[in-house]
Order: structure tokens, then sequence, then C-alpha cells
């Protein structure tokens, strides 16, 4: 399946546009500040119904104007002409509302429509998955594991509600019953949502090697969840729960005095880890640059592996002037990596024709000029 | 401001009630028979006079005891624990509950400062204790939110060291309807809840 069509309304400065999307994809060329990422954004925006650059809702809508809407036609690779699904996600900024239509039909819950597009976007802000604090890397996990574990999502909204309402009877000083009476919700709901975030890690932490070590050509690198709650000997979800609840008793004098939480899913992290000459050195703490670039490219092609393994589907990949900052030796090794790899539709941007150097003969180029596009 | 003005005010104040609607129903009485702008104006001012809270249930009542309470054939060992008095009448249509009801009022909601004292809690533990052993199950009917859930945990722990078997209502497919039009948390509780036949 692929983007045929998107269809544009004042989404940030791309105004009015009705764009067709070659099957293989399309470079986007254009100076600094035209519109080429708020494009990627608008593609990306139909798969999580979320900015990937962290903007709120309220700023995609263009200056002056009301209402954003985006909306996509996913076609089948066949070459049929009639498109297999429409998405499209629409925000009015007076209401505060969003409204998302999968065919035509409003789901029942936004999340029932995650994922149609299946698209991976890497951008050059992603150094943040490595060198960023450990929520940069939950929200990692959870969209990818939103997108590709069923339930998950359910999991983690019911934990995160949950939690608040704890914390706040926490933090009101209510009486250590009043508290418990959130734990029954708390731990079921979170150690399901540790259990997957776990599971996946560790059964991608060996693709995750295998990338690292093809893009820096050499040494490779390893990732491990690490829980707030005591996991060793921990099997299933069950196991975890107990762990979870026997941690909340442990911790039930320091977030007395904290007035919150403080053992649960929203404290983990993934380690991520360099094995350089016999040595294991956190990349947060010590990869150099080049390294960071690497490991979050690395992340960025083991979600692409899930949605791949999970979905059955073409990812399709959204490249975002990404190479700019990428020595020659790793740019020239991930470009023979994706070239590798079965991947669908391709979107990229760069400044240059010549900083195109994925399937370089095959797309067609687009320029982009304040907002336009223009084949 | 005119008596039209203040009676379409009060209107849509009614929950469901828009401005439009509010203006036609007071049409309607105007146009109508004296006698049932006065018989709807009398049965207001009787709801708004006689209905109290049952001093046992909390449910709504005209007496001192509601209907359920004062019924000597109604089941008093049995306890079924609801948040809002209108709870009552939806377990009371399906017929099927002979024991008596205790209405908490709301539900543990620690965003809104709702804790246990804010709600019916010490008045049913009082109800269970003083009953000297008649009481034998309470239900928790409490609806299947977090906040629910949490006010159910919450009250089980308080009443069964008090003696009576604590249960909850199940969770599943509604009755009647088709399992493709299920969701999936429906489906994944009645799954966790499932039966041997």
């Amino acid at each position: 399946m692929h983007l045929s069509r998107l269809t544009l309304r004042h989404f940030r400065n791309l105004g009015t546009q009705d764009l067709e999307l070659p099957p293989e994809g399309v470079a986007i060329i254009g100076d600094n500040a035209q519109g080429k990422s708020n494009l990627l954004e608008a593609i990306y925006y139909l798969e999580t119904f979320r900015s990937f650059r962290g903007a709120r809702d309220d700023q995609l809508v263009a200056f002056g104007e009301g209402v954003f809407r985006v909306t996509g036609e996913l076609v089948a690779v066949d070459g049929s002409e009639q498109p297999a699904a429409q998405v499209a996600a629409a925000y009015e900024k007076k209401g505060k509302r969003k409204k998302v239509t999968v065919d035509g039909v409003e789901p029942e819950r936004v999340g029932d429509a995650l994922g149609r597009v299946a698209a991976v976007v890497f951008s050059p802000a992603d150094v943040e998955l490595v060198s960023g604090g450990p929520s940069v890397r939950r929200r990692y996990l959870d969209i990818v594991l939103s997108l590709s574990a069923p339930g998950y999502l359910h999991a983690l909204q019911e934990f995160r509600k949950i939690l608040v309402r704890r914390n706040a009877a926490l933090k009101d000083g209510q009486p250590g019953a009043v508290v418990m009476a959130w734990d029954h919700g708390l731990v079921r709901s979170g150690a399901a949502v540790v259990e997957a975030r776990r599971d996946w890690v560790q059964s991608r932490c060996r693709a995750f090697d295998e990338y690292y070590s093809a893009v820096s050509g050499g040494v490779g690198a390893r990732m491990a969840y690490r829980s707030s709650v005591h996991l060793d000997g921990a099997r299933g979800e069950q196991d975890i729960a107990e762990a979870y609840r026997d941690a909340l008793v442990a911790s039930s004098e320091r977030e007395q005095r904290n007035g919150t939480t403080v053992v649960g899913p929203h404290r983990d992290d993934v380690v991520l880890r360099l094995e350089d000459e016999g040595d294991d050195l956190d990349l947060r703490d010590y990869g150099s640059g080049g390294q960071r670039r690497t490991a979050a490219l690395a992340l960025r092609l083991v979600e692409a592996r899930t949605i791949r393994e999970t979905r059955g589907r073409e990812p399709m990949i959204l490249l975002d002037d990404v190479f700019a900052e990428l020595d020659g030796g790793r740019s020239e090794r991930v470009l023979g990596l994706m070239e590798r790899e079965e991947t669908g539709q391709v979107v990229l941007t760069a400044p240059k024709e010549g900083d195109i150097r994925i399937r370089r003969d095959a797309l067609p180029r687009w320029r982009i000029a304040d907002g336009r596009v223009a084949a | 401001m005119s008596v039209i003005d203040q009676l379409t005010g009060e209107f849509a104040r009614l929950p469901g009630i828009g401005p439009k609607t509010a203006l036609r129903l007071v049409h309607h009485l105007m146009k109508g028979p004296k006698d049932d702008a006065r018989r709807l104006s009398r049965a207001v001012m009787e709801l708004a006079e006689r209905i109290r809270p049952c001093a046992r249930c909390g449910n709504f009542s005209e007496h001192e005891l509601c209907e359920v309470c004062a019924n000597p054939r109604r089941d008093s060992g049995l306890i079924c624990v609801v948040e809002e008095a209108f709870d009552v009448g939806a377990i009371e249509r399906a017929g099927q509950y002979r024991g008596v009801f205790h209405v908490l009022g709301g539900r543990l909601s620690p965003l809104d400062g709702i804790g246990p004292e804010e709600l019916s809690v010490a008045p049913l533990l009082e109800r269970v204790r003083a009953s000297g052993g008649e009481v034998r199950e309470v239900i928790i009917a409490t609806n299947a939110s977090v906040e629910g859930e949490a006010t159910a945990v919450y009250l089980e722990q308080q009443i069964r060291p008090l003696g009576p078997k604590v249960s909850r209502l199940a969770r599943g497919i509604p009755v009647g309807s088709d399992l493709e039009y299920v969701d999936g948390t429906t489906i994944a509780e009645a799954l966790a809840g499932r039966r041997e036949m």
C-alpha cells in the first residue's frame, strides 16, 4: 500500500494543495523555512494524529485560519485505481476539536485509527532519542508499541488515568487505604505496559545491534529496558504485576514524602550501550555526536522493521534532511542499508539537488517555495 | 424580565434543552389549557418539597425510608452499593434484585477532591456493623470506570474485615448484542471473566 494522494488545507504554511504522490516516492527540494518538514509533518500526522515535532495541534493551523485538514488516500501496491483507504484529520482551533475519519467514518476512539499509513520519520532531531532524558525514549516506545501491539495503547491510557488520580490522592495527603484503592488498577495496567515494552526491547535488541554496527561500520551496541520495578526473574504479566505491587509497598514512605508515585512504567528508561574494545559505555553519557546519531538511526530502522513484522506492510520512509549531519562513511552505509532493506514509498527532503543520495535516479523531484509545491 | 423570559431561562437550564426548545415549551404552555400549566407547576413543586434522601440508603424517597427499605419482603442481608440514586432505578427496572441498596453519592475522585469523607462510606460501614451479622453480602455496583474500580477496591478493603462477603458486578458482552460490534476492551474483559459451562 502507498500514499497516492495528499490533500492539504491550512496545515502550517502549506495552504490549499492537492498532491498526487508517485508509488516510489518523491524528493522535495527547497531552501530552509519553505515548508519541507511541514509536508512530512502533515503526512505523519495521518499516522499518529500528532505532530512528530512535538507541536501542539493549534500550532499546526495556518496563521489567520481557524481549521486545518489533511486527507490521505492509500492505494494497494497492485496498482488498482480504487483507494484502499482514506484517512483524514482536521483540527478546529476555536473549539479545540480534533476530528479523525477513516473512509469517512469517525472511529469510536482516535486510537482505533492509528497507524494506517505505516510510516517512519527520520529526522535530525532524533538524536534526542539517545541524548535526551528518559521521557523521550518512553515516548518512542509508546508510539512504536501503540502502533504495533494490540491492547498497548489502551493499557497505557488506563495507566495514565489511574496514575494522575493516585498522585492527586497522595498529594492531597489522603490516608494509605485511599491511596491503595488505586493500586489494583495501577498494577494491572502498569504491568501490561512494562511487559510489552520489555518484551519489545528484548526481542529487538539484536536488530538494534545489527543496524548499529552496519551504520558504524564496526562495533555494535545494545539496548535494554531499565525498569524502576525490580524485574529479575519476572516472566509474564502476572510476575511483573506482583513485582510492581511489592515495589509500591516498598516505596510507600518515599511516595508519601514526595506526594507522587515513584515506581512504575512512568519512571522507566531504555539504556543504550556501546561495546567498544571490551568497554561498555552508556551512549547517553559518553557517546560522541556521531555515535548518538548512529544509535538514533538504528532505533528508527528497528521501528521500520517492527512495522514490517507486525503489520506486514512495507513502511513508508520519511527522511527529513537526515544525512546533513552524518559523516561521509556513515551516510554511505546508511544509504546502502536503506537501499537493501525492503521499504515502501520514500519521501525525503533536501536543501539541494546534490544532497539526494537515496534512490537518486528513481525519485521524481518536487520543488517547494513558500509552502507551494511544484512538480 | 418578563414571565416568559424567566420561564424560558429556567427551562434552558435543564439538561438537553437549548434556548429554542425552551421557548417552544413556554409557547406550548401558554397556548394550552391553563390547567395543564397548573398541573405541571404543582408536580414540580411537590417534587421539590417531597423528595428527599432515604434515611437508611440515600435513595430518592418521599418518606423517611424509601420504597425499597420500607418493603419488608426485601432481603436486608444483601446490600447493593451504587454511586448515584439513579443507578437504583436501573437495577430496579431489571426486576431481578431482591436485596436493598446503599447510595454513595459519587465515587472516589481525587482530582475533584472527593475522598471517602465526601461519600456515604461511614454510614454504609455503620449499617453493616450495626446489623450484627445480618448483612451476608455486599454487592459493589460502582461504574466500570477507573474511578468506579478504585472505589470498589476501597470499599472491599473496608467491608471485608467486618464479615460479609464482598462481590462485584460482572463485566462483559451486553446481552442481545452482536460480538462483532463489541469493542476490544470489553471483549478482553469478557474473556478474562469467562465462566465454565
